[in-house]
């Protein structure tokens, strides 16, 4: 799976968790300070990426993600 | 003779979860005591085996040997399966050596000769209670056993009447302060010394005892009906504390409680209702954090241990059964006879949560997520333990690693299901 599709989708789950539209959501968006995630989405993001890509995270270094750009990054280590 | 007191791993044990993946079945109460208490009461020589993850943590909270084999020699032995209710248990300390079996061939005690007991393999305790098996003299034995948590729950308000009766204590050694109120017998009301009973207290002892232990202190408004066991330096602060409950060392209560046994070191400290449920220790229950024991079409009440399996308990009130440092935030509903794992942390979703949720769960927006991981939830523990000066141990955080494999089938399970349907809302 290439980089684009992996932020693609990352992109779409950040918006159906969040509840958010795509417009909102860029690489560099924060996930506290710009999408305004409550700790307990964060946790929710994190499963829900599990769950489209069909991955185990390690679950601090994965909580520990600030921006959707890294999150895609992080998501892309796991996707074969 | 030395007593030996067992707790192997076997498929039983699971019965007894999620209060006995953290301590050996014995240390479970009822009544006033624990079930191991009464079994020990009349031995001076003791020793125990309990499984091998929870040893070392076991061995710094008790006096006595812990899966010592070297227990296992040099002395007539009397070992004892401690699901076997103490009161059923007649089997004389001296005699000929006999090993009494359930139909299903399980060994509820082995009584072995200081002689017999050089012919046995004596590696383990298992391996020893497998060679006494095969060698020495067997009976059908028709003890009465402790099968499920929840038989504790409901036998409580019997079993404290019988201990306060067997301690044959009474009277007010601590301070009552004016006005109290007293109802029934004062022969069925026992203040223990450094009890503080504040004013504005009733003491209902009409239907059962009262026995308030050392150090406790009973805020105004509460109200305690008998039977009822308040443990050593627990605060009752302004309760409706009503019959059957035992309440353990170091405990908050306020709310509602009926017919429950809280283990010991946990808080309930507002409003809200708790009946028929067994809570372990360290548990902190939020405000208005409520659970159903009893169903709207009064047909019993169903316990799932493993997930998967609903039991019917055969009872119309069962409560919850919640495992040690489990923590609920303001407002948890628990559905009647619900399995709410160890070391779990659950949040309020405004309706009743599912009857099972496993330990180590992180329950968010609904479902079991794997949430910060279980290093947090160490930490939580750490901070609840040095609030009451009680120290977070390497031994105890083995033998959590351990339980967190031991519970991951049913956890893993509920993740999965939990991701599936966050993507379908």
């Amino acid at each position: 799976m290439d980089k684009s599709e992996i932020q693609e989708r990352v992109i779409k789950v950040v918006c159906q968790v969040l509840n958010t539209d795509k417009d909102m959501v860029e690489p560099s968006s924060n996930f506290v300070f710009d999408l305004g995630a409550e700790s307990t989405q964060s946790v929710q993001l994190v499963a829900a990426f599990e769950e489209e890509f069909g991955i185990e995270m390690e679950g601090e270094a994965a909580l520990s993600v600030q921006t959707v750009g890294e999150a895609a990054d992080f998501v892309a280590k796991y996707v074969k | 003779m030395r007593l030996i007191l067992f707790d192997v791993p076997c498929a039983k044990r699971s019965n007894f979860y999620p209060l006995s993946l953290s301590r050996p079945i014995w240390e479970l109460r009822c009544g006033i005591s624990t079930l191991g208490e009464k079994l020990i009461a009349k031995a001076t020589d003791v020793a125990c085996f309990v499984p091998g993850y929870m040893a070392d943590s076991y061995r710094a909270k008790t006096n006595i040997k812990v899966n010592d084999a070297g227990t296992l020699a040099d002395q007539d032995l009397l070992l004892v399966d401690t699901r076997i209710k103490a009161s059923s248990f007649n089997v004389e300390n001296s005699g000929p050596s006999e090993v009494g079996l359930t139909e299903d061939g399980e060994c509820l005690y082995a009584r072995i000769t200081k002689d017999d007991l050089a012919k046995l393999k004596k590696d383990s305790i298992e391996v020893l209670l497998n060679s006494a098996k095969e060698k020495l003299p067997t009976t059908r034995c028709d003890l009465a056993t402790w099968n499920y948590t929840w038989e504790l729950v409901l036998e409580n308000p019997h079993q404290i009447t019988k201990d306060f009766a067997a301690l044959g204590r009474n009277g007010i050694e601590g301070e009552v302060e004016e006005p109290k109120a007293i109802r029934g017998s004062a022969k069925d009301v026992y203040v223990a010394p450094g009890v503080l009973v504040h004013p504005m207290v009733v003491i209902d002892a009409a239907n059962g005892p009262v026995y308030i232990d050392e150090g406790a202190e009973i805020h105004p408004f509460t109200r305690i009906e008998g039977p009822c066991y308040i443990g050593k330096k627990s605060i009752l602060l302004g309760a409706k504390c009503r019959e059957g409950n035992s309440i353990g060392p170091v405990c908050r209560i306020g709310g509602e409680v009926e017919e429950s046994i809280i283990q010991g070191h946990s808080n309930k400290y507002h409003d809200g209702f708790l009946g028929h449920a067994y809570v372990g220790e360290w548990v902190n229950l939020g405000a208005l954090t409520t659970n159903s024991d009893l169903k709207n079409d009064y047909s019993n009440v169903s316990v799932t241990l493993d997930g998967r399996r609903p039991i019917d308990t055969g009872s119309t009130k069962v409560g919850s059964l919640i495992g040690d440092h489990t923590k609920t935030s303001i407002g948890v509903l628990f559905n009647t006879g619900s399995y709410v794992g160890a070391m779990a942390l659950i949040m309020a979703t405004g309706k009743p949560l599912p009857k099972f949720i496993p330990s180590f769960a992180w329950f968010l927006e609904g479902v079991t997520t794997k949430g910060f991981g279980k290093s947090k939830l160490y930490g939580t523990a750490k901070i609840a333990m040095s609030r009451r000066k009680l120290q977070w141990t390497e031994a105890e955080e083995a033998m959590w690693d351990a339980i967190f494999e031991l519970t991951s089938p049913a956890r893993d399970e509920a993740i999965r299901r939990g991701r599936r349907l966050m993507l379908k809302k």
